[in-house]
């Protein structure tokens, strides 16, 4: 179809490209069945949970009866609930510090060049695309407490004994599952972390060291600052990754062992499938949301003000 | 982070060869690589070592740290004493069903975002993000008491496959739109615009200009979307109660408490479930580095 042609048998202003001010129906025709179907399958659930929360509920076929704020009373004296807050927060500042200090490290080996490299960077993200299932298989062999290799390594160390018990023993559970979080997790942050390092231009780095300094006081006073609003987005996301965890938990430990890993998470799935307390594994959810909701605002504040400070991510 | 505490600058430089200092750095920057590798891939290694070995040498203590046998009879066994070709099946129609949802969507979602003018497009992207940060574990409940009395069709809709890719497909979409979006932000305006001069009709111009030039876009988002309902197991496990209509991620979590399996044949069947992403993220990996230094996150 030629312009000569459209352009005689419609309005003149339909050859214009693009224009910007007319009204159009079509992007609210794209965006609205995603809307629908989020809304479907995200908000109203949301929503049933939050109202579920004000109800309680012998069994899912009886008729619900309103009981107000008890639910969240309930949860104020729970002991448990307030155990699996900070059972949640020593797991994530864990897998935090852990992953996102081994994806730096590994970022700024990678980051310098030599033989194999590539490889290397293949190895590195082999844990992100390996599934949480077979991941945790490896972990609970390797975790053994009578065979698992970790044990001839763990026979290594001066002032080990014997065998450790591993998943059932509360603290080495916990830092167990802190490690193979931050294993699956790290292979994420160390890519973002190597983007944004390629980004440093060289000749900050080189004046630097041309000025005398080593390369650690280069790396501290010159790389470290340029990366440091990638490195705070990335504490964001680790923690909201680490929040979401259940399905290396719940099949590493189910929480246990008496509650030693026992994340927000956890806690709901077993006030619901193993207590069958519908209601008041909702009234958990709407807690453990309102933890999420605050951290999810953070990382938009600080990815917005990135974006006006014309920052890189 | 680097190597220099090591060594103390030697300034005395020899015409010929590298200093000592800049040798030790390179000693020191090798020995780092292989320990970051080693911490890496040995969780990997050790997989594939015990499931090449028979149950004398699996339950032997201490274990040798490499293979001392070769054999694949693992994978057979597995085939024969679990439904596991059932279980991938059902993965494959799973995460299919997923892909398809997931790509229609997101092409139009994403095109809405990033070449389409109209007020509340930051809202709707924000929205997306927002979704991407919820954790499923939380709406799990009020899910499962959804599907099993689903508004409007009143019907249980738990071990049924599809209803269980709808819910999968609601949680990873957020992130095809916005790789979607990535992919038609490369393409210049003037391309559109192009089009639309010619008098193609906007839905023209995306299916007939736009596509073809995003199709790396659409194989990203099927990947994306593949393997988010590949290894799926939250819902999956909630949802699904029929053995026969059980995905991979379920059936193989389901082994780990029969103690009566060998341990190299759950493993084998571990390798066999984790082979299918491990090798297209790989195969993948240039794009999935680009798509990072874009800027697009994955969950």
């Amino acid at each position: 179809m030629s312009v000569v042609a459209s352009s005689q048998s419609v309005p003149a202003e339909r050859s214009r490209p693009v224009s910007r001010r007319r009204f159009s129906f079509l992007p609210y025709l794209f965006a609205i069945p995603i809307l629908i179907y989020e809304g479907i399958f995200v908000l109203y659930p949301i929503y049933e949970g939050i109202k579920s929360s004000f109800y309680t509920q012998a069994n899912l076929g009886t008729p619900p009866i309103w009981v107000g704020l008890a639910n969240y009373r309930r949860l104020m004296h729970d002991d448990f609930f307030w155990k699996s807050v900070k059972q949640t927060f020593l797991f994530m500042g864990g897998v935090i510090f852990v992953s996102i200090a081994f994806g730096l490290l590994s970022a700024v080996v990678l980051n310098r060049a030599f033989f194999g490299r590539s490889a290397a960077r293949g190895i590195v993200t082999l844990p992100w695309a390996f599934p949480d299932v077979p991941a945790v298989l490896i972990f609970i062999w390797m975790l053994n407490p009578q065979f698992g290799v970790m044990n001839v390594f763990a026979n290594w160390l001066p002032w080990v004994d014997q065998n450790p018990k591993w998943l059932l023993d509360p603290e080495l559970a916990l830092i167990s599952l802190i490690l193979i979080t931050a294993w699956k997790g790290f292979p994420f942050y160390s890519l973002v972390i190597l983007a944004a390092l390629q980004t440093v231009p060289n000749e900050l780095t080189e004046a630097a060291r041309v000025d005398g300094a080593s390369r650690w006081q280069a790396f501290r006073a010159v790389t470290f600052p340029y990366i440091t609003p990638t490195l705070m987005l990335l504490v964001v996301l680790a923690s909201i990754f680490a929040f979401k965890q259940f399905t290396i938990i719940w099949l590493m430990t189910g929480g246990g062992p008496a509650g030693a890993t026992e994340t927000i998470v956890i806690r709901v799935y077993q006030t619901a499938f193993r207590f069958y307390d519908f209601s008041y594994a909702a009234t958990i959810g709407v807690a453990g949301f309102l933890i999420v909701l605050t951290i999810s605002i953070i990382f938009l504040y600080i990815q917005r003000r990135q974006e006006l400070e014309g920052g890189r991510v | 982070m680097s190597v220099p505490v090591l060594s103390q600058p030697t300034m005395t430089r020899p015409a010929n060869g590298p200093t000592v200092r800049q040798r030790l750095e390179k000693l020191g920057l090798a020995i780092l690589v292989i320990v970051i590798c080693g911490i890496t891939f040995f969780p990997i290694y050790w997989m594939l070592v015990t499931t090449v070995q028979s149950t004398k040498l699996t339950l032997r203590y201490p274990p040798r740290l490499w293979p001392q046998e070769f054999s694949l009879s693992a994978f057979q066994e597995i085939f024969e004493k679990e439904p596991v070709a059932r279980w991938i099946l059902n993965s494959i129609y799973l995460s299919g069903m997923t892909t398809a949802i997931c790509v229609v969507l997101a092409i139009f979602g994403g095109y809405a975002i990033s070449a389409l003018r109209w007020r509340g497009r930051g809202l709707f992207a924000i929205f997306l993000l927002m979704t991407q940060m919820l954790p499923e574990a939380l709406i799990i409940v009020p899910i499962f008491k959804i599907f099993t009395d689903f508004p409007i069709i009143h019907q249980d809709v738990r071990n049924n496959l599809f209803a269980l890719a709808l819910i999968d497909a609601a949680f990873i979409l957020p992130i095809c739109v916005w790789v979607m979006k990535n992919m038609f932000d490369t393409i210049p305006v003037e391309v559109r615009e192009a089009a639309l001069v010619d008098g193609a009709g906007p839905i023209r111009t995306l299916f007939q200009i736009v596509m073809p030039i995003a199709l790396p876009g659409v194989v990203a988002v099927g990947v994306v979307a593949f393997f988010y309902a590949w290894n799926e197991f939250l819902f999956a496990q909630t949802m699904i109660m029929d053995k026969d209509l059980k995905p991979a991620s379920v059936g193989l979590a389901g082994m780990i408490t029969m103690l009566d399996t060998p341990v190299q044949l759950l493993l084998a069947a571990g390798v066999l479930f984790a082979i299918p992403p491990v090798v297209f993220y790989i195969a993948m990996q240039r794009y999935i580095v680009a798509g990072i230094s874009a800027g697009a996150v994955k969950g």
